[in-house]
């Protein structure tokens, strides 16, 4: 790997602290799953201050407050997806997790990095997309916070700069009873790059009328997306055959809206209406 | 001759190496001096080699030299059977993946630095990048062969056009086939390694057929046969795969070396190891079969068109694999069987796991479903009709009467394995209901496999063995290890040949200095061509031994026989120690080569015997479609095999377990991206070009239906190749089981959109 300089500060501070003082372009390395990749392939970084982040312990852990997660920016793919926190409130999030690459890739790739690589095809981002999940960025000790569809511009493009690190990662905890599915379409089962991800988060009352319904796809538009027309199609509604074909056909509607017409539409299109529906009537169960 | 290690799991003996790490592969290697090679590809597929300019490359840092075809000194061409290939171009570019220039620097970095600096001058021709296209075009690629076909092999036995006349019912399909990357885990590393004292090579590193690639650093750098040491490392699989291309970078290497005095190595990339080495060869096929109303074949009339790429490698001998061994183990009396290989500016083809029949199962099994789908038959009913028994002739005329034609057995028992029967009734069912997304089905594949190099090739093995001092055995064998479990068996074998225990079997390394020119470990041919050869050394050994002992005791030793760790004779039971001692005592060596030369093949206008012996094989695969997606998922696979006698049971079901999933990758994930237009490979490595995973596999079974081969040494035959050549024929046909039509998907691999497509296309005929 070819770069300018290798720095690994001990702590948050020390980060900002090289990040203010370094001249020229800085490539946060946050696990290296994908920096590493990208190094063999040509000598981007070779004007590149390296920043090694990864194993901070700011950035570490997963805490709980009373409505939210706060999950540090460091956090393995690995950590997330055996936290008990995260199975029992947001388990949408684990189950992406899980499908990442492979163990010694989700043993190393941190959803900071995976939020900072704006991969089109990320697994994380349909789930953080719908747990409306908050980002925390620290600019040279200054913090905000945006969501991850503002996060990500287009593919491999971040509106963040070179020296923002992503410190923390921020979703509300759904209520007990609401039902995850995140199902992954890979050409193989491990190590698969996902051709497309669904997502669907959905509650129902004991009569099975929907309270609280999301669904999106991943790895099929330019940057994260949920459509709130959508989510609302099902709320109030013990949803029937016909409800459930509307949704799937919005949401595959939406691929060549917003991702265009392209070679890959006439498979991602319908393949979407089919799952969408399907997805639906096994979640919806009894109810259709 | 009894045997008792025969036919024993015992433990590999590379096994410990291997799994702590400690075994030294081709990168491994690291001497004090060394240089590192880095090759400069060819920017067009198709061009003349104007001028190389090197000059900048020459004075980057850390160069030592930069060496172009030019600098060759012998001959330009090398080729294990045709010698066409350019081991770094001279004057003329055919792909992509030639190499016109190789720098050599203090380090690899700076090696790979310096090779961005090289530029050439071309004069760009037209690339022929369709085979259909290359018969006869005017654009000539190789000049020997003006029409661009380099290989036609045409095996006819009846009259295949008057038995199609007469059959009741004749089926034509087409199919057809992509190139398929052998994937060894370990991309080529070779370290070339010039002798301080004369002009003498070592080379070491990932070489499958280590005794060729002597030949050609010899005729290419003007050295002696004898003063060419190759000595492979460990190889981390091969398949076919590690000899033209790993040749062509020990000629590159050991150039270098000579040039500087130094070690060269030599080691590619995954990228480059895909982008510059052969691949399975891409097959359009068209297939003709003849029946009668009750399933009796009659007639089986094909035509294979192979793209073999810019060089023509091993596309005869391959052809000749897809002609005599694709017409299946079936009993019919006319044949008509044309594979033309033909040159073009792609990717060339060659040696890969199979070699040419994979392809061809594929095609003539699934047309074989077709037909039975039309006869109103099961795909098992069909084939019991219609299978080989013994004394049968085969398709090409063999009459098979010198072993036991179990491929009857072998295909009852992979039925009963996997309940074959009762699960193509029960999902021929359920995939009628309206609703079932998520569809299952079953496919069958059968074949005969010749064992060794058919033919088309002399064949010829040869073994040394010593009996040291203390009454160890040596045994030097020129026939690589290349995952396959071989240096075990043949360990295994020559205990029993020579009627000691396993324990005092000593294998030698592979190293052409000490182990006589054995030809390659090819064809699926290390345990039966090695195995004879041992056998024989092993023969020898024992008559030097008889003599000694006859002087020794003064004893007639007429029937003496050696087994386990006694040697009996007369009236006498001494021990193989004692023995040992006699032959020493009385100033003989107990040491001897055995050579082996196949003598049974023949093939003209009477001789119909295209191979010594067959291997009987057949796979079974059960798979859910996914017809929302197309998605389709191995649920399980079965691959019986009768390969004779089982050396060592656990390797061969290893082979077979390995040889499934394989296929399972050439029929479903396993794509090149290959662009018409550029002839360009898309999937350079393994995040695109898509193998399978450990948890791609379910549940695989390997069975064996053993049947001692009389006409081998110690009972057993192949297993190498038949262990992958049925499964992607059976997984395709599973999945148009699925789809509830045979024959429904019949271009490679099924992937994805192709499965998802035919699906559709089906839903979208029943809504009309």
């Amino acid at each position: 790997m070819k770069l300018k300089n290798y720095v690994k500060p001990a702590s948050l501070q020390e980060t900002i602290a090289v990040l203010k003082e370094t001249e020229g372009p800085v490539t946060l390395l946050a696990g290296g799953t994908d920096v590493m990749v990208y190094a063999r392939e040509d000598d981007r970084y070779a004007d590149h201050t390296v920043v090694d982040i990864f194993g901070l312990p700011e950035l570490c852990g997963i805490e709980e407050t009373e409505d939210s997660l706060i999950i540090g920016a460091g956090t393995t793919h690995t950590e997330i997806e055996r936290s008990p926190l995260v199975h029992q409130y947001a388990d949408i999030l684990a189950q992406a997790c899980r499908t990442v690459g492979s163990l010694q890739i989700r043993n190393h790739a941190t959803i900071g990095g995976n939020i900072g690589n704006a991969s089109p095809a990320a697994d994380s981002f349909a789930a953080l997309t719908l747990l409306d999940a908050d980002v925390e960025i620290n600019r040279l000790g200054e913090v905000r916070r945006e969501k991850i569809g503002e996060v990500i511009a287009r593919p491999y493009r971040t509106t963040m700069s070179d020296r923002d690190v992503i410190t923390r990662i921020i979703i509300k905890k759904l209520p007990a009873g609401t039902i995850c599915d995140f199902y992954k379409l890979g050409r193989r089962r491990a190590l698969a790059i996902s051709r497309m991800t669904i997502g669907t988060v959905l509650r129902t009352d004991a009569d099975g009328v929907v309270q609280d319904f999301r669904m999106t796809m991943g790895a099929t538009f330019p940057r994260p997306m949920m459509f709130p027309e959508i989510n609302a199609m099902l709320i109030g509604k013990k949803p029937n055959d016909d409800d459930i074909k509307a949704v799937a056909k919005a949401l595959s509607d939406k691929i060549p809206e917003i991702a265009g017409i392209r070679a890959s539409t006439t498979y991602k299109q319908p393949v979407c209406l089919n799952m969408c529906e399907r997805i639906l009537h096994q979640l919806l169960g009894g109810n259709n | 001759m009894e045997q008792h290690i025969v036919g024993k799991t015992l433990e590999r003996i590379d096994a410990w190496a291997k799994v702590t790490g400690r075994a030294e592969f081709g990168a491994d290697v690291h001497l004090p001096e060394t240089v590192y090679c880095k090759g400069v590809y060819s920017q067009y597929p198709h061009a003349k080699l104007l001028a190389v300019h090197t000059e900048e490359a020459e004075r980057a840092p850390g160069v030592v030299c930069v060496v172009t075809g030019k600098d060759i000194p012998g001959e330009k061409m090398f080729g294990e059977i045709f010698v066409d290939q350019y081991a770094i171009a001279v004057d003329r570019v055919r792909f992509l993946g030639d190499v016109i220039a190789v720098v050599a620097a203090e380090t690899q970095e700076q090696a790979n630095e310096a090779a961005k600096l090289v530029t050439a001058e071309y004069e760009v021709l037209p690339a022929i990048t369709d085979p259909r296209d290359a018969i006869g075009n005017e654009q000539v690629i190789n000049p020997d062969y003006p029409d661009n076909v380099c290989g036609v092999i045409h095996p006819q036995k009846g009259d295949a056009e008057q038995g199609l006349k007469e059959s009741d019912i004749v089926i034509e399909r087409n199919y057809k086939t992509g190139f398929v990357e052998q994937a060894y885990i370990e991309p080529e590393s070779v370290t070339a390694i010039p002798s301080r004292m004369r002009k003498e090579l070592t080379i070491i590193g990932s070489l499958q057929v280590p005794y060729n690639a002597r030949i050609s650093i010899s005729r290419m750098l003007n050295i002696p046969i004898a003063q060419v040491i190759i000595r492979p490392s460990v190889v981390g699989g091969s398949f076919g795969g590690k000899i033209e291309g790993a040749e062509a970078m020990a000629v590159r290497a050991s150039l270098i070396a000579l040039k500087t005095g130094r070690p060269a190595k030599y080691t590619l990339t995954r990228e480059e190891s895909i982008r510059e080495t052969y691949k399975r060869h891409p097959i359009d096929f068209n297939v003709k079969i003849g029946a009668m109303k009750d399933g009796t074949i009659k007639a089986v009339k094909v035509y294979a068109l192979a793209d073999g790429g810019c060089y023509i490698n091993m596309t005869p001998p391959v052809m000749y694999k897809t002609a005599y061994l694709g017409c299946g183990p079936y009993r019919y009396d006319h044949l008509d069987y044309e594979a033309v290989g033909v040159i073009t500016n792609n990717v060339h083809c060659g040696s890969m796991r199979g070699f040419g029949t994979p392809q061809a199962i594929y095609a003539l099994e699934n047309t074989m479903d077709e037909l039975a789908e039309i006869l109103g038959m099961t795909p098992t009913e069909l084939r019991r009709k219609n299978l080989l028994k013994n004394g049968d002739t085969s398709p090409t005329g063999h009459v098979l009467d010198f072993n036991e034609v179990s491929i009857g057995a072998v295909m009852e028992k992979t039925v009963a394995e996997l309940d074959f029967d009762r699960k193509w009734e029960q999902y021929n069912k359920e995939n009628r209901e309206s609703g079932r997304r998520v569809r299952r089905g079953v496919g069958i594949a059968v074949s005969m496999r010749g064992a060794s190099i058919g033919a088309d090739g002399m064949d010829v093995s040869r073994a040394m063995i010593e009996v040291e001092e203390d009454a160890s055995v040596h045994l030097n064998i020129g026939l690589m290890e290349i995952g396959q479990g071989l240096r075990t068996c043949q360990s295994q074998m020559a205990a029993d040949g020579m009627g000691v225990s396993f324990e005092r079997i000593s294998i030698g390394e592979v190293d052409t200095s000490r182990c006589p020119t054995t030809g390659g470990c090819i064809a699926s041919r290390g345990t039966m061509m090695g195995g004879m050869a041992i056998k024989r050394a092993c023969d020898a050994v024992h008559k030097i031994m008889a003599e000694a002992i006859a002087e020794k005791y003064g004893k007639s030793t007429e029937g003496i026989v050696f087994e386990n760790d006694r040697v009996r004779f007369a009236d006498e039971d001494i021990s193989f120690e004692e023995a040992v001692h006699a032959c020493y005592s009385t100033g003989r060596s107990p040491m001897a080569f055995g050579t082996y030369v196949v003598d049974t093949t023949k093939w003209d206008e009477t001789h119909r015997e295209p191979y010594n012996t067959y291997t009987y094989s057949c796979n079974a695969a059960e798979v859910e479609v996914d017809m929302d997606t197309g998605s389709v998922n191995v649920v399980k696979m079965v691959g019986c095999h009768d390969a004779g006698k089982a050396i060592n049971p656990a390797m061969i079901k290893g082979q077979i377990y390995g040889g499934m999933t394989m296929a399972a990758g050439m029929a479903i994930t396993e794509d090149l991206g290959f662009n018409p237009k550029t002839s360009a490979l898309k999937n350079l490595n393994f995040e695109n070009y898509l193998i399978p995973t450990a948890m791609d596999v379910n549940e695989n079974v390997a069975l064996l239906e053993e049947n001692y081969d009389p006409r081998t040494a110690f009972g057993g035959r192949s297993i190498g190749e038949p262990a992958t050549e049925d499964g992607a024929a059976a997984i395709v046909a599973a999945i148009n089981h699925a789809l509830g039509h045979p024959g429904l998907i019949h271009e490679l691999p099924a992937d994805l959109d192709r499965v998802f497509f035919a699906a559709k296309s089906l839903d979208e005929k029943k809504g009309e």
